[in-house]
């Protein structure tokens, strides 16, 4: 893959993305740069944050708040799962069950455990419960016809 | 083949509709042609209380085809009755017939998501070996 960049004055900031066929790698690539200046505001005890879709790992609700985990950190979220659902569409954002939304970007393995459980292994080593209902919808991310 | 065997199945129930519907005007409705009937009946009453299930309620799978299997058999008795399918010295069968149609539904649920997961598994490792080959090759250059 060959980045070049080149300064063009008194021009909003331009991508071109040249690609010999549209595989799956390059409508990835595609759907970052996309979403690249969606985020989200997330509130901690101390401070607010602005935090970038490919940062997110997961939206998770509890009690009817809204949290969002990324690698190593827990913020609320104002704001339902369906508006996250919609604010994220065509993205590598998914709802796994009734209550998370995972972000597929840091899925790195989906698991079978006890009683036909699903289990999708993370990036961070954490496991999220997957309804076997969504399993289709996390499919259809991965086929080719993306 | 899914999509086929699907379109399928939506065709030979319009087909048989339309041809019974066609048959009322010539022969009146007969046995046969009533029991049709009641059996898309039926399959529409299981489709709606399944459907309001699924997104109403989320358990392991086994509880979840137990419950289900509870539900549907409550369905069918109460309609078999109602419509004159089961009489009291036999309404056990309805018990019977569910449990087969539902074991089959189980291993078939089973095998799809098992395909469903290795097929998951390969593409993300699929994309692990592509991110890596991309961050070797990947060449910058400033024009």
């Amino acid at each position: 893959m060959r980045i070049i960049t080149r300064k063009v004055e008194n021009q909003p900031l331009t991508i071109i993305v040249e690609y010999p066929e549209l595989d799956c790698a390059t409508q990835r690539i595609l759907g970052r740069i996309e979403h690249l200046e969606t985020s989200f505001v997330g509130r901690s005890e101390e401070r607010s944050a602005r935090i970038s879709v490919s940062e997110i790992y997961y939206f998770e609700t509890v009690d009817r708040k809204v949290f969002l985990y990324t690698k190593d950190e827990i913020y609320r979220f104002d704001g339902s799962m369906a508006q996250i659902e919609e604010a994220l569409e065509h993205t590598e954002l998914v709802r796994v069950s009734r209550t998370c939304i995972m972000n597929t970007e840091h899925l790195k393995e989906i698991r079978q455990i006890k009683n036909s459980h699903l289990e999708a292994v993370l990036d961070n080593e954490e496991k999220i419960i997957v309804s076997r209902k969504y399993l289709p919808d996390i499919k259809k991310l991965f086929t080719s016809s993306r | 083949m899914k999509k086929i065997i699907r379109d399928t199945c939506i065709l030979a129930s319009i087909m048989i509709l339309t041809v019974f519907a066609i048959s009322i005007l010539w022969s009146g409705i007969t046995g046969e042609i009533l029991l049709v009937f009641e059996l898309f009946g039926l399959s529409f009453l299981l489709t709606v209380v399944i459907h309001a299930f699924d997104s109403m309620v989320s358990l392991p799978i086994l509880y979840c085809y137990f419950v289900k299997y509870l539900l549907v058999t409550c369905v069918v008795l109460v309609f078999g009755f109602i419509v004159g399918w089961f009489y009291r010295s036999n309404f056990w069968m309805v018990f019977l017939y569910v449990a087969i149609v539902f074991a089959a539904a189980y291993l078939l649920d089973m095998l799809v998501t098992q395909r469903d997961v290795e097929y998951i598994n390969e593409r993300l490792k699929e994309r692990e070996r592509a991110d890596s080959t991309s961050v070797d090759k990947s060449d910058r250059s400033v024009v």
